[in-house]
Order: structure tokens, then C-alpha cells, then sequence
């Protein structure tokens, strides 16, 4: 095998090799289409408390559905990539600008769509439920960008 | 960069090196053929090293399969992230040695015609005696 001591190039065909682990992860349409209707049952939460029958929550209702398939779609996600990037917190320091952002957009959406619901504004409340979904879908790409130049840099390796 | 740099012989030969590169990386698990692929080795190559650094315990190997398809899953252990990072920084000191090394012999190179100009003594190498 050959020697590395001597050899300047070993950790630029590291960067090189790292690059091409990063090009691996890429969300598939399905994955998109996929966090865009997760995002759209948690925007359509403010809806369900307006039009269920009194006493009913729709978050159980919510949660039994979203989780398995957050889930599934993490699951989809590391087998097509073949890449398991695990859960990433906003102490992920690459990755707080966008989790930041999704925590904003889904307080703010949820809060004017309340709002919105209880002036009987609906079609109003419907574009701006619309709008937020597009937003956390780009929120959850700007996510991958992050994660995929973490993994280029070497994540804090070298 | 908390660890010490250090060169470690296990992770010293080239293919380890970009498994355990790769490993460092970032991700949380790496399934075989997307290790084997980024690193560009082959099967074989990918099994018997990934062995070696599985018995020495710098590796962590899980089997699955998804259907009939065996799955193979890769991530390093804290024992083998410690040893990486450090080898690692020993390359990146070693590297900044030879930039610096190479930087020298260019400026100390008397430009054509400049037979006057008076000759520098260079630093040796490192590693070379």
C-alpha cells in the first residue's frame, strides 16, 4: 500500500473523495413532495380547530399521521443517499439558519392563520398556508445544502 | 480542532485513510456501496479493510437487509473519531510544512539570468534525510 508521510496530495483527494460523499445527498422529488405534505398537515391544524366539533384536538390526529411518516421519509431518504445524517438539533451549528427559519415560518403561519380563520378569511388563510409550505420546503433544502458542505468541509474532522 | 495530531499507522495507508475520512466526515452512518463509491475502491478492498478497522475498534458495522438485498452500515467509533481527527491534523501540519517547504525552494530559485543573486540555504524536508 502506499506510503502517505511523504505524500501533500493525501488530504486534497480527501476533499475530493468527501465531495463526492456530499453529492450524494440530494433530495428526491419524492422526498420533497413528501415534507411538503407534512408541512401542509401542520398548517392545516389552525383549519381542523375551527371545523371540528368542540372538544376534538387536531393535533393527536396530526402527530398519528406526521410521525410515521417523518419516519418514512428519513428512512427513503438514507436509503437512497446511503447516507444517515442523523437528527440535527439547532445546536448543528450549519444547520441553525435554516432550522431557525422553520421554527419562525410555522409560528408566524399558524398564528395569522388563526387569525385569519377567525376573521372568516379564509382564502386568505389558505394562501398564507400555501406560502409557509413552500417556505419550510425551502428551509428544509437550504437544511440539505448545509449538511452537504458540512460534509465537503469534513464536519469539523480536518 | 480538539485533538492532539498525531500520526496513527492503522489509519496511515491510503485506502483506511479515506475510509475513515469519509467516516470523519459528518454523517452519522454510511451505507458500503456509497463508502465504496466516494472513496473509489472496490468491493473487496472495502470489505477487507473495513474489517481491520472493525477488530482494532475504530469501526462500528451494522447488517441489515432490505428485502434480499444485504445492507452493510459504516460509522466510526469515539476510539476511531479521536484517532482520525488526530491523524488527520498531523497531515494538515504535515501539508502546511511542504507548502511552506515548496514556497521557499520557488523564491530561493535565481531567475534566469540572475546568476548574481546569492543562494539561500533551505530548510530540509520533512521526512527526507
Amino acid at each position: 500500500m502506499r506510503d502517505l508521510a511523504r505524500d501533500p496530495t493525501a488530504l486534497e483527494q480527501l476533499r475530493v473523495q468527501r465531495g463526492r460523499l456530499a453529492d450524494r445527498i440530494r433530495a428526491p422529488w419524492w422526498y420533497l413532495a413528501g415534507i411538503a405534505f407534512l408541512w401542509a398537515l401542520v398548517f392545516a391544524a389552525p383549519f381542523g380547530s375551527r371545523y371540528l366539533p368542540r372538544g376534538v384536538s387536531p393535533f393527536p390526529l396530526i402527530l398519528a399521521v406526521a410521525l410515521p411518516l417523518a419516519c418514512l421519509l428519513y428512512w427513503g431518504q438514507a436509503r437512497a443517499t446511503g447516507i444517515k445524517t442523523g437528527f440535527r438539533n439547532l445546536s448543528y451549528r450549519p444547520a441553525r439558519p435554516a432550522g431557525i427559519a422553520m421554527l419562525v415560518v410555522s409560528i408566524a403561519a399558524n398564528g395569522t392563520e388563526t387569525s385569519l380563520i377567525r376573521r372568516d378569511l379564509l382564502a386568505a388563510a389558505i394562501v398564507v398556508a400555501a406560502l409557509a409550505v413552500a417556505a419550510e420546503v425551502a428551509a428544509q433544502q437550504a437544511l440539505l445544502r448545509a449538511i452537504r458542505q458540512d460534509l465537503r468541509a469534513g464536519g469539523g474532522a480536518a | 480542532m480538539t485533538a492532539k495530531a498525531r500520526p496513527d499507522p492503522l489509519i496511515h495507508p491510503i485506502t483506511r485513510l479515506s475510509i475513515c475520512g469519509l467516516l470523519a466526515a459528518g454523517a452519522d452512518w454510511v451505507e458500503f456501496a456509497a463508502l465504496r463509491d466516494a472513496a473509489g475502491i472496490s468491493d473487496s478492498v472495502l470489505s477487507k479493510q473495513s474489517r481491520v478497522l472493525e477488530d482494532a475498534g475504530y469501526v462500528e458495522v451494522r447488517k441489515g437487509a432490505v428485502g434480499r438485498r444485504p445492507r452493510t452500515w459504516f460509522r466510526l467509533t469515539a476510539e476511531g473519531r479521536q484517532a482520525v481527527q488526530g491523524h488527520l491534523a498531523w497531515l494538515a501540519q504535515l501539508e502546511e510544512t511542504f507548502t511552506a517547504s515548496t514556497r521557499d525552494v520557488q523564491q530561493a530559485r535565481p531567475l534566469a539570468g540572475d546568476r548574481d543573486q546569492p543562494r539561500r540555504v533551505l530548510p530540509p524536508l520533512l521526512g527526507s534525510t
